[in-house]
Formats: C-alpha cells, structure tokens, sequence
C-alpha cells in the first residue's frame, strides 16, 4: 500500500464576516477541503463568497477565521508560487502585452534577459505571437484573457488560481480557451499541478474539472464534493457531463 | 472598529466647525438685537467700517450681489448652451467663441468694466457700482453652467430622443421634459464652480480704486470682501482673519445646505450610460445606502447638519467631490470637441471675439471724448513690444515656478492619500476646507505678513516675488490636488489586485500604477491650475504702488493709473496678450498632451 500523497493546499475551517453597521453578515461559514494535484472547480449561486474563497487563498484577502497552509505554511500574503487570472483580466491599458506578462516576474530574482525569454515563451504558448507589443485596447476580449494566461503561466506556479476566467467572453471564445487551458494543464512541460476555478456555470465546472466543490447560498457552506472520473479529452456535449451537472444544480438550488 | 472611529473623528472635526460658526452667527445676531438702539454705521462713509457687528448686513449684500449674477449666468447658460447644443451649425461658432471667452482670465476684466460702466468720475453713482461688481461676478459665474448644459444635453442618449421623436414631442414640450431634466444634474455641479468663481472675486472688487491719483475713481461697496480688503489696509490682522473665517463659514454653510442635497437629488436625473468612475461593489453600496439616508433627511436640511450621523456625512462629502470631479472631467471633454470643428468656424469666432474687444475699445475712448488714434499712438510711445514680451515672460516664469511647487506637492499628498485610509480621512476634509477658500481672500493675509514687515529692509524684492509665487500657488494647487485624489481612487479594484496578487509593491507601485493613472488627470488638472493660476497672477504682482513686481499682471493693474487715454488701450492690450498666451499654451502644451493621455485610462 502506497502511502496516501501529501495535499498541496489545506483550506482550513475558514470563516469570513464582513462587519455592518448594526449586524455583521457572514459570507464563509467554516469551509474546510484539501487541494491535490487536480484540477477543482468550486461552484455555488452568485454571491454567496466563491470569490472572496480564492481571495483567500491567494492572501489578497484575510479570512476572518481559519487559515490556508501551502505545503503546511500558512499564506498571509500573494506568493510567487501561486498565479491569478482574473474575471475582468485586470491588465494595465499603459502596458504592451510584453509588459503586462513581465509584470508578473519582475518582482523575481531573475535577470532581465532570462525574464524577457520566459515572458517571450508564455506569450507564444497562448497563441498570441506578433502581439508582443500591442496595448489591450487593441485585443478582443478572449485576446485579453490569453494575456492573463500568460502573465499567469509565466510564473511558472504550482498553483493556478482562475476566478470566473470566462464568463467575460463570447461562448465562443470561451469554448476554444477552456479547452486549451485543460491542455495546458494536462501538459506535463507546465509546472502547474492544481488548478483552482470559481464559476458559476455548473456546465462549464463538470467538463474542465476531476472534482466539483458546490457550495451553497450564503452564508456558504460546502454542500458536496463531487468526483467527475471522465476520460479527457471530453467533449463538451457529451451527455453523461449533462447529468452531472442536473445533479449538482438540484443542491444548489 | 477601526475605521468607524475615523470617520467619526473628521466628522467631528467638521462638527465643531460648523457649530462654531453657527454659534458666532447667533452671537452676532443677539447683539445686535440687544444694541439694536445703538446700531453701527455700517455705510462707506463710517468712520468705522470695520465694527463686526456690520458682518451680517455686509453678508446679505454680498450675497445679494452673488444671487443676482448667478440668475443672470443661468439665463445665460440655458440660452447660450441650448443654442449650441441644438444647432449644429451655430455650435461651430458659439463653441469656439466659448472657449475663448472662458480662456479671459476673470480677473483681467475687471479695469475694462469698470471702464466701460464707471467712466473716470471721481465719485461714481452706487448704483452704477453695483451694476460694474454684479456684472463682473457675472464673468466669473458664466462659463461653467454653459458648458454644464451643453454636456447635459449631449448626453442624452440617443434612444431617448428618438422615443420623443416617435412620441410627438417637440418644442417646448421637448424643452421641459427631455431637455431641461437631462441639464439639471450638470446644472448643479456646473453651479458649485460658478459660485467658486464669483467668490472669487468678492475681495477684489468691493473695494478698488484706479485713475490718476489726483482724481481717482472709488468703488466702495459694501461687503464681506470689502471687509476683508479694508482690514488689510489697516494691516489688522485680527481682523482680516475674522473676515475670512466669516466669508469661509458662509461659502461652507452655502455648499452644504445647498449645492450637496441638490446634487445627490440631481443624480436621480441622470442617464446610466454616463459611466461612473469605478469602485468597489461594497464602497459602492455604502455610498448608495448612505445617499438613500441622506435623502430622507433632505426634508429638513438644518437639522441634517447637526444631528447627522457623522460617519454617513463623511460618507456623502466623498462622493459629492467625486462627483464634482466627474463633471470637471467632463467639461475638459470640450478641447478634443473643438479640434474637430471646420476652418470657418473657428475664424469666425476669432472675429467675434476680436470684434467684441474693438468695440469695447471703441466705446470706452468715445466716452471719455479721445481718439482711437491718440490712444495708440501714445501706446507705441509709452511702451514697446519688447516690454511686454518680457513682462509676459517674467510672469510665465512665476507661473512655472508655482506650478512646479503645486505639482509636486500634490502628487505626493495625492499618493499618500491611496496608501493610507485613515491619512485620507483625515486631509480630504482639511483640503476641502482649503479649497472652498478663494485665494484672493489670502491676498490680505500675504499683504501683511510677507509685504508690511519688509517695507523699508532690502529682503522686500524677494518677499514680493515670494508672495507672488505663493499667491498663485493659492490659485493653482487645488484642482491639481483633487483631480489627482479623484484619479488615484479611481484605479479599478482588479488592477490593484492584480497588482498586489504579482507583488507590485511600494516603489514599484507608485511608479508603474499610481503615476501612470494619473496622468490624464494631472493633464486635466494642469488646464484648470493655469487658468487659476493667471487669475492669481493679476493680483499677486501689484500689491501697492510701492510694493509690485514687474510682470503682466503688475502692468495691467498699473495701466489703470496712468493717463486715462492710453490706459484704455493699454489694458486692452495686456488682455489680449494674456488671452492670447493662455490659448497657445492651452494648443501647443496640453492638448497635445491629452491626446497622448487616452492610453492611460481605465476601459469602462
């Protein structure tokens, strides 16, 4: 018997309450779950804290109970093994796309030639060789979010954090780059183990993930931990995934 | 708790303020009841002007004189702005034309009016003075209401006009209820700048005099700003500040009771395509619920100001300002309108705008009995070209120097202000404070600690120049400082997100994030600080006749006092160059630059 591998993230009893004028009101109510080297999609009805939960992971945020352990050492703040893609992608309009991707490693000790290559690697990987040095306002939407990927990417993290990465594209473009974030995943040249996606669209969580956390309205709390053992590639019309996804919308709503 | 406690302490702050002045008020007011037999004499002629006892009575004549200007820039706001924004083609010339008349610095007009109004007798009609200061406050209030209603009718969406179309609504029913409620929130915001601008003037032109000395003409009216003036001539110090607290304490009390609940009405009107400057969804949130608790209050706005919870108050200073901010914004949009309008236009308006200045020269010399031709002849004597191109350059120098000054300092403040919450809490109310202060009123302040000490020592050139630079600093720094805080709180929260997510940090931050986002508003900024700035500058170099330094400003004001024929020309002349160097510097630095600007904002 093989002993049992070590978990990458432990997310532990975490609690969040945002303080009111008269009664505080709590978003996270004691969530606690193991990440291993997975890919996990944590869904839930809008608003009720999936966002606030990755903050938390991150360090951008302070859980108002609980802690988050990275190999066993609490986060407090953003680390250089952890990359974020964001919803609104959150690139700076005064930067090329260059910039924004190197943005990311700057802060590392790494020298300014080598920072260049990697940057230079990750920008190809998306697919958006020749755009080195367009602004964002130049990009399409679903371009813009592969420049998020490759800021995220160019980390070279353990951990990839994505929160609702496609919901601010076309459906699509969000087809196509879901399916190529998965790749990506799959390819064992990345560094990334686990990803960590918040999404509303159940459909979306069944078709990427091997392991679907469903919270439920807040204040949240975990209401199932459902495995998906599908053979990869999926197709996104395959039906089983349908069924799947029936399943976890009739326990959040 | 931490940040409650803070926003109670501004708040308190404010609070005490308020009172204060109120309890002063009162004071006043029982006083004079109980001496109601002995009333002061409070006419121009007292021997003492000065008795405090005269405050309320000179308040109501200042205020008198405010509300009338401003009746008449309403009239002409929806007028002028209409026109412009209904027509196109007369918007080609009616633009332009605004453009140069809001580039007049204010305080420039203020010897041609009296001119034109007053004539040279030595003792000039009060009527006739009331009619030059309410004119004059007039020139000052115009400008923003205009462009307020011509950006409010342009933001109607295009949806809503086709509806009215459809629905038959046309002419005055048009007018009333598509046009007029589109133009009422900008109306509001446009109306805090005007009443800025009037303010402005109130220390300057209650109490002035020009001609020749033996036969000068006096205009002496009463008011707090003729308060403040005549307190600095007596160099009481004691009393120029109590005039200044007094004068602040009303433009507050004006700005609060006033302006804020009609803008927080005002935002009902508005179009939701107008995109709001983004903030986090729960700043958001709070600041909506606290507007909906401000609004139940409005029935009884006097209690609103001492009952209030502090913590909202505080709350609704802050998006009033950014709001205030917003329709700056807005109204600098026009520049990159007017780029855009044909040859002929533009000349066309140049014309106007020259036609207009001739005939006033015109009118003025025909009143005094002297020829145009006399006039100029003796202005090709008197003064040479050269002379006023080197004043002009000695002038831009006090500018520049100032505005380096203002930059400076209120990048850094702007900076300190995004880091630190509880930094921001405390300065932002402070610096309103300083802002609602027309810097003309400081004027007397500088006179006396800068000027009046040095008389007779060898230091009193560089003091002069020192106040100089400080006065148009006064004039410069505020819409720098709030436009940059405005921009600063504005970055998305996603970007400082990512930014800290990447671990961009202290240095890096403010170089790669806070500086580049503020940009256009330091752009923006920059535009309204020199208009301020050479407002400032007529004032700040001629402090006496024994206390100026060279300068345009100086020159404008000294024309004034000499031979009457060649004043007329001569004042013309240095506002025509003072005009002239605002609009190239306004072409040739700022909107090049502003076009460069668009890179660095924000996607809505």
């Amino acid at each position: 018997m093989s002993k049992p591998p070590e978990p990458i993230l432990q997310i532990k009893d975490i609690t969040k309450i945002y303080p009111g004028e008269g009664k505080s009101t709590t978003v996270l109510d004691h969530i606690s779950f193991d990440v291993y080297k997975e890919f996990l999609c944590i869904v839930g009805p809008s608003g009720c804290g999936k966002s606030t939960l990755l903050r938390i992971i991150d360090g951008l945020d302070k859980p108002t109970g609980g802690q988050v352990l990275f190999h066993g050492q609490p986060i407090t703040s953003p680390s250089p093994k952890i990359g974020v893609i964001f919803q609104t992608f959150a690139l700076i309009p005064w930067k090329t796309v260059l910039g924004n991707v190197l943005m990311a490693i700057s802060s590392a000790s790494i020298q300014k030639e080598e920072q260049l290559k990697i940057a230079q690697k990750y920008i190809q990987d998306v697919g958006l060789e020749g755009f080195e040095s367009s602004y964002p306002k130049e990009l399409s939407g679903g371009m813009k979010q592969r420049v998020g990927i490759a800021r995220a990417l160019a980390l070279q993290p353990e951990v990839l954090l994505m929160d609702e990465p496609f919901s601010s594209l076309d459906a699509l473009t969000a087809e196509n780059l879901r399916r190529e974030v998965v790749e990506i995943w799959r390819d064992p040249a990345y560094p990334t183990g686990s990803v960590i996606m918040v999404t509303h669209n159940v459909q979306e969580a069944v078709e990427m993930a091997d392991r679907v956390i469903v919270l439920s309205a807040r204040p949240a709390k975990i209401v199932d931990d459902v495995k998906i053992d599908l053979e990869r590639p999926r197709s996104p019309r395959d039906p089983t995934l349908y069924d799947l996804a029936d399943r976890i919308i009739s326990k959040i709503s | 708790m931490a940040s409650y406690s803070a926003g109670r302490r501004v708040s308190f702050f404010t609070k005490i303020f308020v009172g204060g002045i109120a309890v002063v008020a009162v004071g006043v007011l029982i006083a004079e009841l109980l001496t109601g037999a002995v009333a002061p004499d409070c006419s121009p002629q007292s021997i003492h002007p000065l008795d405090p006892l005269c405050i309320p009575g000179y308040a109501v004549r200042t205020l008198a004189r405010m509300t009338i200007a401003y009746a008449f820039a309403l009239g002409f706001a929806l007028t002028y702005g209409i026109a412009t924004a209904m027509s196109h083609r007369a918007s080609h010339v009616l633009l332009p034309l605004l453009d140069i008349f809001q580039s007049v610095p204010v305080l420039g007009v203020v010897p041609v009016v009296f001119l034109i109004i007053l004539g040279t007798g030595a003792n000039p009609p009060v009527f006739n003075q009331e009619v030059a200061s309410i004119i004059l406050i007039f020139t000052a209030m115009a400008w923003a209401p205009t462009f307020g209603v011509i950006a409010g009718i342009n933001a109607i969406p295009i949806d809503i006009k086709e509806a009215a179309h459809a629905y038959g609504m046309h002419g005055s029913r048009y007018l009333r209820q598509i046009v007029l409620p589109a133009v009422f929130p900008e109306l509001v915001w446009s109306s805090i700048l005007a009443w800025g601008g009037g303010w402005y003037l109130i220390p300057v032109e209650e109490h002035l005099s020009f001609g020749p000395p033996p036969n000068q003409t006096q205009v002496d009216l009463p008011g707090i700003g003729r308060y403040i003036a005549l307190a600095a001539l007596k160099a009481d110090l004691g009393l120029a500040l109590f005039g200044l607290i007094v004068l602040v304490g009303i433009i507050l009390a004006i700005d609060r009771l006033i302006w804020k609940p009609l803008g927080v009405r005002a935002e009902k009107y508005k179009y939701e395509t107008v995109a709001a400057p983004r903030t986090t969804a729960t700043r958001q949130s709070s600041v909506v619920a606290g507007v909906r608790r401000y609004e139940d209050r409005l029935v009884s706005p006097v209690l609103t100001f001492f009952k209030s919870e502090r913590y909202y108050a505080a709350r609704v200073l802050e998006i009033t300002r950014l709001k205030r901010i917003r329709h700056i914004t807005e109204r600098l949009r026009f520049p990159e309108r007017i780029t855009r309008i044909p040859l002929w236009g533009r000349l066309l308006s140049y014309t106007i705008f020259i036609g207009l200045v001739i005939l006033g020269l015109i009118v003025t010399i025909i009143s005094r009995s002297q020829s145009i031709e006399s006039g100029i002849s003796l202005l090709a004597t008197d003064v040479t070209a050269f002379e006023l191109v080197v004043i002009t350059v000695l002038s831009l120098s006090r500018l520049i120097i100032a505005y380096a000054i203002a930059l400076s300092w209120t990048l850094g403040a702007g900076i300190l202000i995004a880091r630190s919450q509880r930094l921001s809490r405390l300065l932002v109310p402070i610096f309103d404070i300083g802002q609602s202060i027309p810097a003309t009123a400081l004027f007397p302040l500088v006179v006396i600690l800068l000027v009046d000490p040095f008389k007779n020592s060898p230091y009193l050139g560089f003091t002069l120049n020192l106040a100089s630079v400080l006065l148009i600093l006064t004039g410069m720094q505020w819409y720098l400082l709030f436009n940059i805080v405005g921009a600063v709180n504005g970055v998305p929260n996603d970007i400082l997100e990512a930014t800290t997510a990447y671990r961009i940090r202290g240095r890096r931050f403010v170089k790669e994030i806070l500086i580049p986002a503020s940009f256009p508003a330091i752009l923006i900024g920059s535009i309204q600080a020199w208009g301020g700035g050479w407002n400032a500058l007529i004032v700040s170099e001629y402090i006496g006749p024994n206390a100026n330094v060279p300068g345009l400003g100086s020159f404008l004001v000294q024309a004034s006092t000499r031979n009457p024929a060649l004043a007329t020309v001569e004042i013309y002349a240095s506002l025509l160059v003072m005009t002239a160097t605002v609009l190239i510097i306004n072409r040739l630095v700022w909107r090049r630059l502003l076009r460069k600007a668009d890179r660095y904002k924000f996607e809505a």
